[in-house]
């Protein structure tokens, strides 16, 4: 063991120097020009009643639970489904969308925004919140996948702590597949602190390939369809 | 300045004594069977994934020139991947073996005054026996995968890279917990257990001021940390904690955005099955003003550990294109047989006897090229199309050529190398390649062959001698021709 | 870089006078039979069959021993027994996929060497689609399992082949084993070097066998055969492998095969 530390700036510098070094004797006077051809698999064009069903399917095949429902019909949805899971506080992003569920939500359910810092609220995130809504930014028919966007509004662990998460889906908003998505929105160009892609509640097969819901993320994906 | 003392791989010791770990594991009928049953079930999950083979195999083909077009630009990737996480505000860390990066993650811990660690999975850090360093350094590490973590309870390692806990049933598993977490009830329920991991793990990432975390994908062109899971672990271990340092090989950079979903589909269809994990977390910079969670600061550490080496000989550089989905073990006749303990390296199954070699030398490695058949069922599977088989034999061929023959490719170079073998070999090379020996040989084959031993080292414990035919399939095609000529010249005499 | 899934398309010549015959080591010495059996069926099909007596092994021992010179050295004997522009019909997946595609690797990618390998064929995939055999079936109804070396399958993609030429005995119920495209554990000096993991692999794929309850499976390989028959044996099981060359000629003869050992 070291008493004295080492440098690990300095040693990192070395590290990057040996490394890079012994790279590029390799690859010098490469003409990248002249690399194979790469083509992708050409998918067949899919309507959008084809990607709906496509989305609304995989997403159920990995256990998310999707209702179908429009704009001023949330808030009921939403009263129903905490009723029927016994769960009486909502935590929510803050924007003006979910402030208006809000306000409808069953008058027994009491409502959190999410406009703390989590650094000192840790606990109670973890304890006394048993279910979160959310928005999308878009998703992905081909894999069931839901893209959320954080923001400074709707933090990262909003769609991760609490164990039921309610997800508000724009049908109008769905995408073929992951790489016409990043294509079409260019991705590349402007990416957020953080992207993650949903595609079902948390689970595991760790244990004897036995699938198990409710692993460390939520336990309940409960989607919101929307503009079908 | 003082300099770090480099300290040998624990799995060095444990590679060489591969032998004696498949002794003991054949041996285990119930490990066998874990085995056996968690391979179908990976196989035939992967056999549903695809729609077709032609989509397969196009997506493979595609999947191979992507990270081949990596390889080719790694050095300028992984520079301009330093330069955009440096502009996202990620620091970025450089280490050629496994103690620097160790002892550079402990002191990003310790610089601020970190206590607790939970880690997302994460083989790099295995790797490097991330655990081992930082607990000697007093800082706890909790592994927060399922499987990791039961792997850790039983202080084991990984014997799968994607299902760390496979060589357990949950039988072990329930008995594991009943002896290591205080009130809980034996029960061998799935759910039961599961819920009582997410528990335990649940109250950690609370608490923990570190989290650690592997990565899948590293785009350069964004300055990208890409991660691929299922349990929602991975996004706790970068979202909760203050501070979050991932670590990966630089094999792991890839050029574009649009290089990711390709990737990333033939990954987890390959690995499980599943036409995407459950997450796709896509980090690119700490907690920026104004918002509310997301660790404070983001540190990525590139290891080399003998992957430069790897890269420098171009046939070799292939094993660099892996992503890591654990298909061709899952595949492999032999890791089905004998598991993951007991290749005694991070990584086991085919990629690990392509990789472990460069990571431990040849000398420790020895016996991992030549345990394989060469059946091909590996390189059938891998989505980027390393030809595992080819890449097997190469190391067979560095294993046993002189120690002093230049150029040096791997580290511990003819550490396989027998003199008696080398001598038959060159013998039997003599003989087969002149017609005139060969005869004669065959001639002594088949005619002494009551002299052929009834026993031939391993292979009549199980199976009986072969014998030799009494003539040689030339000396009967001679006879044959023969007597053709004497009947067609007989039959021409009577005319 | 050969890529295994789509190496072994290729497009096949019209059916030749000629062909010469690659009899491979282990059938030179332990079962010649087999070479005759094939020598007969082509020689029935109109073919003539060469059958260079300079030759002797592809040199995969040491090619998969490590051991490239002496490979290369055995290797580039055996192109110059094959001078002539005709088939190299070979009598075993594993021999032909050595000579068809590792040759290239072995002895540099040069006209000669490539001319020879595209010459290169494994035997029943020259009966299917080069003389588009079809047996006619003499012999009593049976039941058999196939099985297909791992290089016949991977390397050449005969696995298919094989099988078609099987299905096509009017007589004949194919019958398809466990795990039937798991390899049977021999690797050549695998099967001594790891003794114990080969003895497992033996073990399973003999059961898979003896669970189809046939009299007879048949393989074009006798490397796995030599591995499978002799843990057959040595389990006193009744059950034996022969090599498709003679089963097929015992077939359209309308004799009852015999298994080699
Ligand atoms: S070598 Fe290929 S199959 Fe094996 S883990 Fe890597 S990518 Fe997957």
């Amino acid at each position: 063991m070291t008493n004295t530390k080492a440098d690990i700036k300095a040693v990192s510098n070395t590290a990057r120097g040996n490394i890079l070094a012994k790279l590029k004797a390799e690859v010098n006077g490469a003409d990248y020009d002249k690399l194979p051809k790469e083509i992708p698999y050409d998918y067949p064009e899919f309507s959008r009643e084809e990607n709906l069903a496509q989305f609304i399917s995989e997403l159920e095949k990995n256990h998310a639970q999707v209702i179908k429902t429009t704009k001023d019909n949330m808030a009921e949805v939403i009263s129903e489904q905490l009723a029927a899971l016994n769960i009486t506080k909502l935590l929510y992003g803050d924007n003006d969308a979910h402030r208006e569920i809000i306000n409808a939500l069953n008058s027994k359910i009491e409502s959190q925004v999410y406009d703390f810092s989590i650094d000192n609220n840790k606990e109670m995130l973890f304890n006394e919140c048993p279910a979160a809504l959310s928005s999308s930014r878009c998703s992905i028919a081909a894999t069931g996948s839901i893209v959320l966007w954080p923001d400074e509004n709707e933090p990262r662990s909003l769609s991760l702590v609490p164990p039921v998460h309610f997800v508000i889906v724009d049908a109008n908003k769905l995408h073929a597949d992951f790489a016409s998505l990043i294509t079409a929105q260019q991705w590349q160009d402007k990416l957020p602190t953080n992207v993650v892609l949903i595609s079902g509640p948390s689970k595991t097969a760790d244990i004897q390939q036995t699938l198990a819901y409710g692993a460390h993320g939520p336990k309940a994906l409960i989607v919101l369809l929307i503009n079908i | 300045m003082k300099h770090i003392i480099e300290e040998e791989s624990k799995y060095a010791a444990s590679a060489k004594a591969f032998r004696a770990n498949v002794t003991r594991d054949l041996g285990n009928e119930e490990l066998r069977s874990n085995f056996r049953g968690a391979m179908d079930y990976l196989m035939d999950k992967r056999k549903g994934a695809f729609s077709s083979e032609e989509e397969l195999e196009v997506l493979r083909e595609q999947c191979k020139l992507i990270k081949q077009r990596c390889l080719a630009k790694l050095p300028h990737l992984l520079e301009q991947l330093e330069g955009n996480l440096e502009k996202n505000g990620i620091k970025v860390h450089w280490a050629e073996t496994i103690t620097e990066a160790n002892e550079i993650i402990a002191q990003l811990i310790a610089q601020k005054k970190g206590k607790s660690v939970v880690k997302g999975k994460s083989m790099v850090s295995e790797e490097t026996a991330l655990n081992d360093y930082l607990e000697e350094r007093n800082v706890e590490c909790l592994e927060s995968d399922m499987g990791e973590y039961i792997v850790q309870l039983a202080k084991e390692h990984p014997s799968h890279i994607i299902m760390p806990a496979i060589h357990q049933n949950k039988k072990q598993v329930a008995k594991l917990f009943a002896d290591n977490i205080e009130g809980f009830e034996y029960s061998t329920d799935v759910d039961t257990l599961i819920q009582q991991g997410r528990e335990v793990l649940r109250n950690k990432f609370c608490q923990a001021d570190v989290g650690i975390s592997g990565v899948n994908f590293a785009v350069a062109e964004t300055g990208t940390l890409c991660l691929v899971e299922n349990e929602g672990n991975g996004r706790m271990c970068t979202t909760i904690p203050d501070l979050h340092i991932a670590i990966t090989g630089i094999e792991k950079v890839i050029e574009h955005l649009a290089d990711v979903p390709p990737l990333l589909s033939l990954l987890t269809r390959s690995a499980t099955g599943q036409a995407i994990s459950t997450y796709f977390n896509m980090i690119n910079s700490p907690r920026k003003p104004g918002e509310k969670d997301g660790p404070q600061e983001v540190h990525l550490v590139l290891l080399d550990n003998g992957r430069s080496q790897a890269f420098a000989d171009e046939e070799l550089r292939q094993t660099l294109q892996c992503i890591r989905c654990g298909a061709c073990m899952n595949h492999c006749p032999v890791y089905t047989r004998i598991g993951g303990h007991a290749y005694g390296t991070v990584y086991p199954g085919p990629i690990g006897k392509m990789i472990s070699p460069h990571m431990l030398g040849l000398e420790a490695t020895t016996n991992l090229p030549t345990a394989s058949t060469l059946c091909g069922a590996c390189g059938e599977v891998c989505p980027v199309k390393i030809p595992i088989p080819k890449i097997l034999l190469r190391l067979r061929q560095e294993s046993v050529k002189p120690k002093s023959q230049q150029p040096e490719v791997m580290k511990g170079q003819g550490a396989g190398r027998n003199n008696v073998e080398a001598l038959i070999w060159k013998v039997w090379a003599q003989v087969h390649k002149s017609p005139k020996f060969y005869a004669l040989s065959m001639w002594g084959l088949t005619r002494f062959r009551f002299l052929m031993p009834k026993k031939l080292g391993g292979w009549t414990s199980v199976r009986t001698a072969p014998k030799p035919a009494a003539a040689t399939l030339h000396e009967r095609i001679n006879a044959k021709q023969k007597k053709a000529k004497q009947e067609k010249q007989s039959q021409h005499g009577r005319g | 870089m050969q890529q295994l899934n789509t190496q072994h398309l290729r497009d096949y010549p019209k059916k030749p006078k000629q062909v010469y015959l690659f009899g491979t080591c282990i059938v030179d010495s332990f079962f010649p039979d087999t070479g005759m059996d094939a020598i007969e069926l082509l020689e029935r099909e109109g073919i003539e069959v060469i059958y260079p007596q300079g030759q002797s092994c592809c040199g995969q021992p040491a090619y998969n021993s490590g051991y490239k010179d002496e490979a290369k050295a055995v290797a580039m004997s055996q192109v110059k027994q094959f001078p002539l522009d005709i088939p190299v019909v070979v009598v075993s997946g594993s021999c032909g996929g050595m000579m068809r595609h590792h040759y290239l690797d072995l002895l540099g990618d040069d006209p000669e060497i490539n001319n020879f390998c595209q010459r290169v064929f494994e035997f029943t995939e020259f009966l299917v689609h080069v003389l588009r055999l079809k047996p006619i079936d003499q012999g009593p109804k049976e039941r058999v399992a196939l099985h297909t070396s791992c290089a016949a399958r991977r390397e050449m993609g005969v696995h298919i082949t094989g099988n078609k030429l099987i299905s096509q005995l009017a007589n004949v119920e194919l019958v398809i084993h466990d795990y039937e495209s798991e390899c049977c554990g021999f690797g050549g000096t695998f099967a001594v070097k790891h003794a114990d993991i080969s003895a497992a692999m033996v073990a399973d794929k003999s059961k898979h066998l003896v669970a189809t309850d046939v009299v007879r499976y048949v393989s074009a390989d006798h490397g796995c055969m030599m591995n499978i028959n002799g843990a057959l044996d040595y389990q006193k099981q009744s059950l034996r492998g022969e090599h498709i060359a003679s089963y097929l000629l015992n077939r359209i003869k309308g004799n009852s095969s015999k298994g080699s050992l």
